[in-house]
């Protein structure tokens, strides 16, 4: 009732939305008040349909209203696809002709058809219920911001492929990466102990155990920043799904806020750990292999600066030739369901809208030549 | 009353027009054309029988008096059909009660017949909203009259909401009495009041001022967010979408909802 007297002098919440409103409004410019009230909104959910699950999960939440958007694309006015890209079925899977043919090489986009990310329309803000177990207690969906899938579709794993989460908890992502069915073998890779705690029972919830063997499958909690000196020019696909500054718990949460004063220090350090981060996981990649960095920020010291970086000092220290794979394809394809930034030098970035929630996510891909 | 109303109804079919000595002839004497002094005497007749004739020619006349003609006081009657019902004493208290409170000549005839409804409303009622407005709110005496006279409908409104409207206003988008009633404040519901605030406090273009009622920003005035239709608040005022705008309501609606079972529950505890 009393609005003066509640308010506490400057709660990390604040203190957040004043460093977003300097920075932020410099680098979106005329886009960052509706992002920002976007921010400070309810988000929204997509769910993440687990194909493990034995009951009929898609069709009930298909008669909530709510649709897949990896096979809602915008396809009707693909500039230059010779051949218009299928709605995915069963045994096909989306396939995206190159769009651009500038500089350089485009390899059609192949999604798994197995990925199903199930969100309500445009503007429409139905929460989702939780999901609930199966008759072998696996859940049936699991809710997640529907951007933070696009990371895990666009590092684009093969049938059979070596894969690295190298930070990986609670494990959304890495539940998205296994949902395509495809990888040979995946390490799960989380510095946090108790993070790790979390995601082992998100794998449990929804995963059968035979998936889940030691062939298949390996959990460590090191220090990512290590794993060039562990395991080099090894794996296929690496996801850098780093600590950032989490704008929107930012804002909305004063408990365990990376803005509050006892945390200056270990903010002003995120871009140099997410820039050894990401040295790691190129490190750990092979050649020809492909890192994905991806943040929930809309920083661009954090997201462009970071690449940058990461892309000058692979060359001059490690001897790695690095090319930043364009992600246009797949943002075009998903610009029905998400707002993207306009006009990145590098990578691409959902940002926030009223009604489109989802994000922010940056991702950027980079392949190694050498 | 509605059943009594149709009983006596079919009890007296032919008693159609009420033993007074309103009678259409006398109507038409006071200057109302024929169809509305018919319009009239159906209405009364709607009413509680007798009882509404018995008052109907003292708040006639009180109309007139106060220098409203015969078509105004027609259709603030078809507003507000309860006015044939009031006792002559109370009517000519209640008039004299608002005079006292500022509403002379030209305004307290607009008032009225805007919002025929205040004359329903006990002196004490009234009263009890001006002393509300002076002491809790600190309004001056002639506030207080701009007030009734602009938006009397804050004589019928739930004390618990204005207070806690007028304390929104001022302490959180920290607007001074003056501009309240110059943005005539009071005709707006107060969810209204408070979607149009936060969408522009969330979108960074209104800042709750600091003790010394400082800000980094130039707050619009609050005439300039509640003053305009809401296309032109959504286009002008925030810079946003319709669509940006609509989706905003409904996540405030239901924010505030929630809000409120939440606070039930604990007053339940
Ligand atoms: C954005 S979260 C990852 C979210 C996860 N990929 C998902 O989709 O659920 C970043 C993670 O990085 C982890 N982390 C922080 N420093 C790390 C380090 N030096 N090595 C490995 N992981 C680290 C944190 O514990 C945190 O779980």
């Amino acid at each position: 009732e009393k609005w003066a007297v509640t308010r506490t002098k400057h709660p990390p919440t604040s203190l957040a939305l004043q460093h977003f409103d300097a920075t932020y409004s410099v680098q979106l410019g005329q886009l960052w008040p509706s992002v920002r009230a976007a921010l400070l909104s309810e988000r929204k959910y997509g769910a993440l349909l687990n194909h493990f699950s034995h009951d009929a999960v898609l069709a009930d939440l298909e008669a909530q209203g709510c649709r897949d958007f990896l096979s809602d694309t915008a396809t009707e006015t693909q500039p230059c696809s010779e051949q218009k890209p299928e709605v995915a079925t069963e045994e096909e899977s989306v396939s995206m002709k190159k769009c651009d043919s500038d500089s350089q090489q485009l390899a059609p986009l192949q999604l798994s058809p197995n990925i199903k990310c199930l969100v309500f329309p445009r503007g429409d803000i139905t929460r989702f219920k939780p999901a609930r177990p199966d008759m072998y207690g696996l859940l049936g969906y699991y809710l997640m911001d529907a951007a933070s899938v696009l990371p895990c579709l666009a590092l684009d794993v093969q049938e059979g492929h070596n894969v690295l989460d190298l930070c990986a908890a609670p494990g959304g992502k890495t539940l998205a990466l296994l949902q395509s069915q495809a990888i040979g073998f995946l390490c799960v890779n989380d510095a946090s102990v108790s993070r790790m705690l979390r995601l082992r029972k998100v794998l449990h919830s929804y995963v059968p155990k035979p998936l889940l063997t030691d062939e298949k499958l390996r959990i460590t909690s090191f220090d990512g920043t290590k794993w060039g000196e562990i395991e080099r020019n090894t794996f296929d696909r690496v996801l850098v799904d780093v600590p950032c500054s989490t704008d929107r718990h930012s804002l909305m949460e004063d408990d365990n806020n990376i803005f509050s004063k006892s945390r200056t220090g270990e903010r002003r350090k995120l871009p140099e750990l997410q820039l050894e981060l990401l040295l790691a996981g190129i490190e750990a990649a092979c050649p020809g292999g492909e890192i994905l960095y991806s943040t929930c920020t809309l920083s661009q010291i954090q997201n462009l600066g970071v690449v940058e970086q990461a892309v000058y000092l692979a060359r001059e220290n490690h001897g790695i030739q690095l090319q930043v794979v364009d992600l246009r394809p797949l943002t075009h394809m998903f610009r029905k369901t998400f707002h993207f930034a306009p006009d990145l030098p590098l990578g691409e970035m959902v940002i926030p809208h009223l009604a489109a929630n989802f994000g922010p996510i940056y991702m950027c891909k980079l392949r190694r030549l050498t | 009353t509605l059943q009594s109303t149709q009983q006596s109804h079919e009890l007296r079919p032919l008693s159609r027009k009420p033993a007074t000595e309103l009678s259409l002839r006398s109507l038409v004497d006071m200057g109302f054309t024929d169809s509305q002094a018919e319009h009239i005497n159906d209405a009364m007749s709607k009413l509680r029988g007798g009882s509404a004739a018995k008052h109907a020619l003292s708040t006639l006349t009180a109309l007139f008096v106060l220098g409203l003609n015969p078509s105004s006081v027609l259709k603030l009657l078809e507003k507000c059909p309860e006015l044939y019902t009031v006792k002559e004493s109370q009517l000519q208290q209640r008039i004299g009660n608002l005079r006292k409170l500022g509403l002379v000549e030209g305004s307290l005839q607009r008032v009225v017949s805007h919002y025929p409804q205040i004359l329903t409303v006990s002196v004490k009622a009234i009263k009890h909203v001006v002393v509300f407005l002076r002491e809790k709110c600190l309004f001056t005496i002639q506030q207080v009259t701009d007030i009734l006279r602009d938006s009397p409908a804050i004589v019928m409104e739930n004390m618990g909401q204005l207070e806690y409207k007028f304390q929104y206003v001022y302490f959180r988008m920290g607007v001074k009495q003056q501009e309240m009633v110059k943005s005539r404040l009071f005709r707006f519901p107060l969810d209204e009041v408070r979607c149009r605030h936060c969408f522009l406090e969330r979108r960074g273009l209104y800042q709750t001022p600091d003790k010394k009622g400082q800000t980094l920003i130039l707050n619009p005035k609050l005439d300039s967010i509640l003053g305009v239709d809401q296309d032109t608040f959504v286009t002008h005022v925030a810079n946003a979408s319709t669509e940006e705008y609509d989706v905003f309501k409904r996540l405030m609606a239901r924010e505030w909802q929630e809000e409120e079972q939440w606070q039930g529950s604990i007053e339940v505890d």
